[in-house]
């Protein structure tokens, strides 16, 4: 028997009055899909114009268009197999608006928006498909026993798939799992909605639509094919999605082999009903050329799963995706609406012939273009080649929009003959007249974007540039008009991110830890940045480059020679520079749109904290060190932001030097920097012109002193204007012991400092240091570092606690909440000592000074200890003591 | 006060002329000719009224307009290649096109009444008279010269 599916075989016998609501009903709805289309080919056609491009165009087509197409065909599908009462339309709008609105929150809050609205959208789609799977079950549990009720399982078993999906999805958004946990979600979400959502829903449909559509006979195995096909699949999916959350790769690649068995069960019948009978129509040859492509992507697929990591899954299915999506979903989906949208549009039999006609208008070409296209999209062939591709697919899916676009405007205008009247030559005349309006408005503000090709070049200067934990590093590149600047980009962060200029730079996907180089044209106006990874733009992965042109006139008012175009001369610089440099930064003192430090987020994998334990004083009374600038550190300062420092050794602080009384350092110091540096220790008593003057890059020289006096003493950089050198993190510790000092279970060093966010030199560090507005405060480097990474020790241990301030501005007032001092040193005296009847809470230290203060902590816990001025350990002078018994 | 600003004021009367005299045969003539007449003698007037707009338009209208406006921007210091640059040149550029698409319009209204085709016609009367108003604003948009 062939099994007609025709909208006009609706059973069983309603007034004529419902019929035509139920047309008009697909009709409209049918039109959502044809608009979701039309959205993918003008996302296509915008291309790189769009935030997230590639995410967009995935997610117009699969849930815009095809979801909505599932949802209204699955049921209508089901009512007519079971022969089951429609119903209530008011639920099946409620379901498709639902539907569609939470498709444009995903759509908007990922392109655009806050997370929460995406994450809210995908909820909706979730639960409207929840609904509709209880929906079919209620049909089938409500129906008569028939030959076509297995159909509804696959159904259903999409539905749950697209929950799943979407669920994922939603996390996703939220940006809760990160590195290769998030690559692992990636890939779940996109098997499980393709092959699950996608997948199930055609192979369900296509037991009825085929032989439908080959106008032959359903084969007499089809109930238990589907049957086996269905199991296989659905345990197949659920064992391949398992697998890739949990990391397990075995699992999840048997689990699509099982479901790549249950779909070939389920096929079996479909190829003894072409055997019967040779597809003759274009629906019919776009059908079997779509579940073609299904076969070669799932081979493809097999052959990914199986063959490396789950975290890489997601990124080795990339270049699967057009050819899934053009091949597989958007070939079955026109040929379904090729076949199905005649009958939907009905008007009797002669109406009917010529809707068909008009559709399938050229489908030989159409299906050779769609078809000849799809493997230029998935192989690695030459970029015009994938654009041949593009354009032969996006043409032919084109052409179906505006035949299909034209049937349901003709079928409109011949349902309902007062519309015309509408349509009126007046209303006609003021679209008309307001597009030509809108068109001249448009020319007339436009402005060129293109004046940076008229900039010449004044210098060039590479930059190191981060993506990590949702952050672009530096967010905010300052440089000289003119400049020709090179970012070399890294992926420090766990999941794929790229980063996409303004201007049309743009780096590839890059994987975890890889990098690549964009080197832009001579800069003229400001540059936004940004990832392009769905929602990370939202998220805040953004940068800035911004042409300033106080830094032009600082840099020649001093002979120009940082070609960096740095705020400053380094060597040698003068008050006088200082002055005209902060006053030029001044102007621009608001914030530059830097992000605030969140001190209780997580810092990147991979990171390791300063060791505060500090050693005891080596033997001997010479020691020899090397100390080495390096100003290209990349380090990160607190949590997820990662900047560039300017360093001794490249630690901020730079090492510690350890000694008793008499004890001589004889320090080589060495500039591998790229300004001119010099080194000053507190601790030694030098004529500061020879030792402490500032050297070039490459040059190296050796300062020798004898550590005549114990504390603990500030070293930092010599070279003017110290401030920018200190505050970049030019600084470190020299502990001279006390005669007779007695030894303690623990000793750590802390050493306090600001915080400016930025280049170190760039005119928003330089502007903020002359405002003494720090963006934070550190210990050893890092605020809030030993909050995530915490000090340990024991009850009952004497703990001692050395502390440095390295400023530059601010100095510390050192706490350990819930633990009083009993000793107390400072610059080079006891202020109190154990046994004393009397205690201490804070050892307050200027800048550049230093001491150490003892505690014994009394119980396990979690002690912080922090700077007591609030606001410096609420932005970032706080760490912790574990605590454990003894 | 200048012979410039006789000259722009001949510029703006002209436009306000051209555009008033449309919203009044739409919104005043036709309304009240529909009510007041019947088919035959209405199609008469209408079509009196169309010629007569019609040659007041080709006769008064673009004549000043062009001379004025091809003067105002002679005077300006207007060159074709200042016309592509952002701000005055743009904006102006635009206000030009827009107004050589009302005056094709027009001409689509006065071929398509004549031809008997009353839709057509309409359609390009309103799209005419919104794209005028258009033309307006553009110019309201230009920098104060």
């Amino acid at each position: 028997m062939a099994t007609e599916i025709r909208i006009e075989k609706a059973p069983p016998g309603p007034p004529p009055g419902p019929v035509r609501h139920r047309a008009s009903w697909h009709l409209r709805a049918n039109a959502l899909v044809v608009a979701w289309l039309a959205a993918t080919v003008a996302a296509a056609l915008a291309g790189d114009g769009l935030p997230a491009p590639r995410w967009l165009l995935i997610h117009l087509f699969l849930l815009g268009a095809v979801s909505t197409a599932i949802l209204i065909w699955s049921e209508h599908f089901t009512v007519a197999l079971l022969r089951a009462r429609t119903p209530e339309p008011r639920g099946s709008l409620t379901r498709l608006g639902v539907l569609n609105a939470g498709s444009a929150a995903v759509l908007y809050g990922v392109a655009a928006g806050p997370w929460p609205v995406a994450a809210a959208g995908a909820a909706a789609v979730v639960a409207v498909v929840l609904w509709h799977a209880a929906v079919l079950a209620g049909l089938v549990r409500r129906a008569l026993p028939g030959r076509f009720g297995h159909v509804v399982g696959w159904y259903a078993a999409a539905a749950g798939a697209l929950a799943v999906g979407g669920t994922l999805g939603g996390l996703m958004t939220a940006h809760l799992a990160h590195g290769g946990m998030h690559e692992r979600l990636h890939a779940a979400h996109a098997q499980v909605n393709l092959l699950g959502w996608v997948g199930l829903t055609v192979l369900g449909t296509l037991f009825t639509l085929w032989p439908t559509v080959l106008r032959t006979r359903m084969s007499e195995r089809t109930r238990r094919a589907s049957r086996t096909g269905l199991r296989l699949a659905a345990c197949g999916l659920v064992l391949l999605t398992g697998g890739l959350l949990a990391d397990l790769r075995v699992p999840a690649a048997a689990g699509l082999a099982v479901y790549a068995a249950g779909a070939g069960a389920a096929l079996v019948p479909l190829a003894e009903a072409v055997r019967a009978r040779r597809p003759h129509t274009g629906a019919s040859w776009m059908l079997a050329a779509g579940v073609a492509w299904f076969e070669v992507s799932l081979i493809a697929d097999l052959v990914i799963v199986a063959g490396r990591p789950t975290e890489q899954v997601a990124a080795a299915l990339e270049p699967l995706v057009p050819l899934v999506l053009a091949g597989f979903v958007a070939q079955v989906l026109l040929g379904s609406l090729l076949h199905l949208l005649p009958a939907v549009l009905g008007g009797g039999p002669a109406r009917f012939k010529q809707n068909a006609a008009l559709l399938e208008r050229g489908w030989p070409v159409r299906l050779a273009a769609l078809n000849a296209g799809v493997p230029l999209l998935a192989l690695p062939v030459p970029e015009p080649l994938t654009l041949l591709g593009w354009a032969l697919v996006l043409a032919s899916v084109a052409a179906f929009v505006v035949l299909a676009v034209a049937a349901l405007v003709r079928s409109a205008a011949q349902g309902h003959p007062g519309r015309r009247a509408v349509a009126s030559p007046a209303l006609a005349g003021v679209v008309a007249g307001c597009l030509l309006t809108a068109a001249a408005v448009v020319v007339a503000v436009t402005e060129d974007t293109g004046p940076a090709a008229s900039v010449t070049a004044t210098g060039a200067r590479t930059v190191e540039v981060t993506l990590s934990g949702m952050r672009v590093r530096p967010s905010v590149i300052e440089a000289a008009p003119g400049t020709v600047l090179t970012l070399r980009v890294t992926n420090a962060d766990g999941q794929r991110h790229d980063l996409r200029l303004a201007t049309g730079e743009r780096t590839p996907m890059l994987a975890a830890g890889q990098s690549a180089t964009l080197t832009l044209a001579p800069l003229g106006e400001a540059v936004e940045g940004w990832c392009t990874v769905a929602g990370h733009r939202a998220a805040g992965m953004t940068m800035r480059i911004v042409p300033l042109a106080a830094l032009a006139r600082a840099g020649t008012g001093h002979g120009a020679h940082d070609p960096a175009g740095q705020a400053r001369s380094s060597d040698g610089g003068t008050a006088g520079g200082t002055d005209s440099d902060g006053t030029a930064g001044g102007t621009g003192g608001t914030d530059p749109g830097a992000p605030g430090l969140d001190p209780a987020a997580p810092f990147s994998p991979g990171w390791r904290p300063y060791d505060a334990a500090l050693k005891p004083a080596p033997g001997g009374t010479e020691h020899a060190v090397e100390i080495r600038v390096d100003d290209r550190t990349v380090l990160e300062v607190a949590p997820g932001v990662r900047q560039r420092m300017w360093t001794f050794n490249g630690t901020v602080p730079g090492p510690v030097l350890r000694g008793r009384v008499g004890d001589v350092f004889t320090v080589t110091f060495v500039n591998g920097g790229t300004v001119g540096h010099g080194i000053d220790f507190h601790a030694g008593a030098n004529a500061p012109d020879t030792v402490m003057r500032t050297i070039d890059p490459g040059q190296r020289l050796t300062y020798r002193f004898r550590a005549e006096h114990a504390g603990a003493w500030l070293y930092h950089c010599s070279t003017m204007p110290m401030s920018l050198h200190i505050a970049s993190g030019m600084y470190g510790a020299v502990i001279i012991d006390p005669p007779g000092l007695p030894r303690a279970d623990r000793e750590y060093l802390l050493v306090s400092g600001e915080l400016y966010l930025g280049e170190p030199g760039g005119d928003r560090q330089v502007a903020r240091l002359r405002e003494d507005r720090p963006d934070g405060w550190m210990f050893n480097g890092a605020a809030s570092g030993y909050d995530h990474a915490p000090l340990k020790a024991k009850a009952g241990e004497r703990v001692r606690i050395w502390a440095v301030a390295a400023g530059p501005g601010s100095g510390t007032a050192l706490h350990v909440v819930g633990a009083p001092f009993d000793t107390v040193y400072k610059e080079g005296a006891y202020l109190l000592r154990s046994g004393d009847p009397g205690g201490a809470q804070v050892l307050d230290l200027a800048p550049a000074q230093g001491g150490f203060a003892e505690l014994v902590f009394p119980e396990p816990g979690r002690y912080p200890v922090v700077d007591h001025a609030m606001r410096r350990a609420e932005a970032g002078a706080h760490g912790l003591f574990e605590v454990a018994a003894r | 006060m200048t012979w410039w600003s006789v000259v722009r004021f001949a510029h703006v009367m002209g436009a306000a002329l051209w555009v008033g005299g449309q919203l009044t045969v739409s919104l005043v003539v036709m309304p009240l000719a529909r009510r007041l007449l019947d088919d035959g003698r209405r199609a008469t007037v209408m079509r009196a009224v169309g010629r007569r707009f019609g040659l007041f338009t080709a006769a008064v209208f673009l004549p000043v307009q062009l001379g004025t406006g091809v003067a105002l921007a002679w005077h300006k210091g207007v060159t074709w290649a200042s016309l592509a640059e952002p701000g005055y040149g743009r904006i102006l550029a635009a206000k030009l096109a827009l107004f050589c698409a009302v005056m094709a319009t027009a001409a689509l209204h006065g071929w398509a009444s004549s031809g008997g085709r009353p839709a057509l016609a309409r359609a390009a009367a309103v799209a005419s008279l919104v794209g005028s108003v258009g033309v307006v604003l553009l110019a309201t948009a230009l920098p104060a010269t």
